[in-house]
């Protein structure tokens, strides 16, 4: 029996092999996928990070040069003409009576105008508020020292932050989407294949050939999924060393965190990955037997990957209730998630999770092999 | 003279100290490192990130008689290391500082570098967590009441050092910078790196030197801020002080505003100092914590040395003229105020301190270079403090080979501040007179340690990245970054409207 299967996987891997273009086609997403968001995020990261040198409006400036000062020594200027492209739409609007309310030690107001809603934008008017929170200290610890005071009196507490995030796993979204684009890969890197030796092999009329020597309908649909499998995995395999070299160029540090693609990490991928890939396959072919067409099963298919990959959404922005936890793809991605963030792994939601992966696999193959049985779906009337 | 010396009374003792501080104001490591010592996961103050601690044992002295000491060191871990094998080795000033307690400070002057290097910072023998060497010091009360004019300074000084002496109970013999630059290389070793960019700051700088003396195959790179050059004694640092204080009169002079509110500073300095050399002043104060009435003793060395404290912070810099005037006036409340915020001795290891000066600056002085720093108010009083205290300690002092300016083909980087008032620029020209890949910045107007006030950081990181200062832009370390003088005790706000606007900029 277990030659029979080799034999019927060969035939599987040699009939998906001969369209090499294809073959091709459904590996460029695990090229192509990490590069794409290595490029997204360096062009975002410079969105992010604040400009060394910010220049805003400031009105009123000669009412408070020291204010002026300050600010410029941490970097945000005050513009001297509109046209300048480093200028944010930032105006500080310094009171009249600044100067007054300064020297009499009251509150000497000043008025921050900018849009809050500009997502670009609220990054510089935080540093803003930050440095004029900066400066308000300052003179106010002056202020007391002059008058006898310790300006530690201002300090009630001394909150002390005892972050447990380590550079790796600070990467919190980023590494959601770069562990999502793994998940996907086993699933659409084969895509194409897994229609093609099911609805397609029934449409070359190939399929009642296959059907009409003594094999059980069981050993052709394990074969077609284990073939299918292999591309999945294969996809896998470049979507890992692609990213392993491509994220390490991404200047992530400058965000106060890193990803690493460890040789570790991928073997682990790997294996998680396994049972995925065959309960992908089998899923697929089961879905594209249910279809009457090609076209149809395309159709189909495409559909029914909008469950796992909503499975992997929730978990890569951490939006998942305690019961999806659990849940296949959710449970697997969560845990390669805390394995590259070299947290402890969730053991007991893995185990399940890959235990109903190779559960719905069986069941996927043993409904495949059911309707082959069935004249109706074997000549797709 | 009066002789204005004691031990005991830790603001006094800040006037004659050379004083020389950082700053104004972790992921399990990498397991492909062989021989880690055990570390586990630590926590500084002022900083949110985890680092990794441990320590490992090193011999006291030659002697193994003498038993062992821990020396502790803390690893702030790289945000990407893409060098696991190199880090930056984080030397701290005073001396006397621990380096692990600074970490909140290494961490933001190595902000830049740090993305893609640990940074590892050990407390040196006889500091922080690497068995302290602590002296007794008094409470702010105390010390604001102590009258230095009438006590018996030198019977007190020796007195108070005999106390530290027996209280410690070791010989600070294997406390100085020769004996210390070991460990560093121990930990070097223990940790596996293959090489150190070292980032040294004031008294840092010096050990930072006598490390790359002894072990540059260890070095890659060298950045010292605010060098104390191996040629020269800490007791030299009177005219930095003075000049650094100069500078401070002379800006205000040139500006406008200030010379009209504050006129003839210099001159009303002067001789508020030399009316309370002369008589000091008992005067009843509120403590700056717990508002009780307490006494404090304005004397010379008490005034000098709140101002020289000031010296070190831009903020604080800011107000020094509206202290003296105050003080000049009869109004002690600001010298009060400055006082309790310059109170350092409990960060200080006061017997590693005493280690270094006694066994590196006080056997080198002689009598021309007795009477150059003489000349100084602060050298006076450290040359009679260390004449009282060195023969008690009776530290060994180094080999004259410690003396010699340090050849090196290292890279190195010299960060100066042209208002330092503890290590002037003129200082890093005399330490780098036998370094052969060195360059000197200096800024115009910053004070001690500029890495932790100018665009240093990021010039820093680039220079051990590229290993050489070609083509880096420096310009942004000549701007300014001092403040506008407090023109009375709200803020820098002009008396007089008029004027506030036409002399809005500062003129200097």
């Amino acid at each position: 029996m277990i030659n029979l299967l080799k034999v019927l996987y060969k035939k599987e891997v040699m009939d998906a092999s001969r369209d090499k273009r294809s073959v091709v086609a459904g590996l460029y997403y695990a090229i192509g996928a990490p590069l794409g968001i290595c490029i997204l995020f360096t062009l975002l990261l410079q969105q992010l990070a604040s400009p060394d040198a910010l220049k805003i409006t400031i009105e009123n400036s000669l009412s408070a040069p020291n204010l002026v000062a300050h600010l410029k020594n941490n970097d945000i200027a005050m513009a001297t003409d509109n046209t300048d492209s480093k200028l944010k739409p930032i105006i500080l609007q310094i009171s009249d009576d600044y100067q007054k309310n300064m020297r009499e030690g009251r509150p000497a107001t000043v008025t921050l105008i900018a849009d809050k809603s500009d997502d670009k934008l609220r990054k510089h008017i935080q540093r803003v508020e930050k440095t004029l929170a900066l400066y308000n200290s300052e003179v106010a610890s002056l202020r007391l020292i002059t008058r006898g005071v310790d300006p530690q009196l201002m300090r009630v507490l001394a909150v002390e932050v005892n972050d447990q995030a380590t550079p790796d796993s600070k990467g919190g979204m980023f590494l959601g989407i770069a562990t999502l684009s793994m998940i996907l890969t086993v699933f659409y890197a084969a895509m194409n294949l897994a229609i093609d030796t099911s609805a397609g092999e029934r449409e070359r009329n190939s399929l009642s050939l296959l059907l009409s020597h003594p094999l059980s309908s069981l050993h052709i649909v394990l074969a077609k999924s284990a073939a299918i499998a292999t591309f999945s995995m294969l996809g896998l395999a470049i979507i890992l060393v692609v990213s392993k070299f491509s994220y390490g160029m991404v200047p992530w540090q400058q965000l106060g965190f890193s990803v690493t693609i460890t040789p570790s990490f991928m073997l682990f991928c790997a294996v998680v990955c396994l049972p995925i890939a065959f309960m992908s396959a089998s899923l697929q072919v089961f879905v594209s037997f249910t279809a009457k067409s090609f076209k149809e099963a395309q159709s189909y298919v495409t559909m029914v990957l909008f469950i796992p990959m909503a499975l992997s959404m929730v978990t890569t922005y951490d939006i998942a209730t305690d019961i999806v936890q659990w849940l296949p793809i959710a449970a697997q991605q969560f845990a390669l998630m805390e394995f590259i963030k070299g947290n402890p792994i969730p053991v007991p939601q893995l185990v399940l999770s890959t235990l109903i992966t190779i559960i719905l696999f069986g069941v996927f193959s043993y409904l495949s092999s059911r309707m082959l049985k069935s004249e109706k779906v074997v000549f797709g009337l | 003279m009066k002789i204005m010396f004691n031990l005991r009374k830790s603001l006094i003792k800040l006037t004659i100290l050379p004083i020389l501080l950082v700053g104004s104001t972790a992921v399990l490591a990498d397991n492909n490192k062989k021989n880690q010592p055990l570390l586990t996961p630590c926590y500084m103050e002022g900083l949110a990130d985890r680092l990794m601690c441990g320590s490992i044992s090193q011999p006291l002295s030659q002697n193994p008689a003498d038993g062992n000491i821990d020396i502790h060191f803390a690893v702030i871990p790289a945000i990407k290391p893409s060098y696991p094998d190199e880090a930056i080795l984080g030397f701290a000033g005073g001396p006397g500082q621990g380096a692990i307690d600074l970490a909140a400070i290494f961490n933001r002057n190595l902000q830049f570098a740090r993305e893609t290097r640990d940074i590892v910072l050990i407390d040196q023998r006889g500091t922080g967590y690497s068995n302290k060497l602590q002296c007794d010091s008094d409470d702010l009360q105390t010390q604001f009441a102590f009258n230095e004019a009438f006590a018996d300074l030198p019977a007190l000084g020796a007195q108070d050092t005999q106390k530290c002496k027996d209280k410690l109970n070791i010989d600070l013999s294997h406390f100085t910078t020769p004996v210390a630059a070991k460990d560093f290389e121990a930990v070097r070793k223990a940790l596996g790196y293959k090489g150190f960019h070292l980032y040294g700051v004031s008294y840092g700088t010096r050990i930072a030197q006598e490390y790359t003396r002894q072990f540059p195959s260890s070095v890659i790179t060298s950045t010292l801020d605010g060098v104390v050059p191996m040629q020269q004694s800490l007791a030299a640092i009177g005219e930095a002080i003075d000049s650094s204080l100069a500078a401070l009169f002379s800006r205000c002079e040139a500006n406008t505003q200030c010379a009209q509110q504050y006129p003839d500073l210099q001159t009303e300095f002067t001789a508020l100092l030399a009316k309370l050399d002369a008589q000091p002043v008992e005067v009843q104060v509120l403590h700056p914590r717990t508002h009780e009435t307490i006494t404090l003793a304005v004397t010379k060395a008490k005034l000098f040395g709140a101002i020289r404290m000031a010296l070190y912070s831009h903020s604080r810099r800011a107000i020094v003229p509206l202290v003296i005037t105050q003080t000049a006036k009869g109004n002690y409340s600001a010298l009060a105020g400055l006082m309790a915020g310059a109170d350092m001795s409990e960060m200080l290891a006061m017997g590693m301190h005493n280690a270094i000066v006694c066994g590196e600056d006080w056997p080198r002085l002689n009598t021309q270079t007795r009477q150059q720093y003489n000349k100084t108010y602060v050298g006076s009083l450290m040359i009679e403090g260390l004449d009282i205290m060195c023969p008690i300690l009776n530290v060994t002092a180094v080999d004259k080979s410690f003396y010699q300016p340090l050849n090196s083909s290292t890279p190195t980087l010299l960060l100066s501040g042209e208002r330092d008032p503890a290590t002037p620029a003129s200082w890093a020209e005399l330490a780098m007179v036998s370094m052969s890949e060195a360059t000197h910045l200096v800024s115009p107007t910053a004070t001690h340690g500029i890495g932790s006030q100018t665009c240093a950081p990021k010039i820093i990181a680039q220079f051990i990245d590229q290993k050489n200062m070609q083509d880096i832009d420096t310009d942004c370390i000549k701007e300014k970054n001092d403040k506008q003088f407090f023109m009375n005790i709200n803020g820098v706000a002009p008396m007089h409207t008029q004027t506030a606007t036409l002399n809005a900029q500062d003129k200097e």
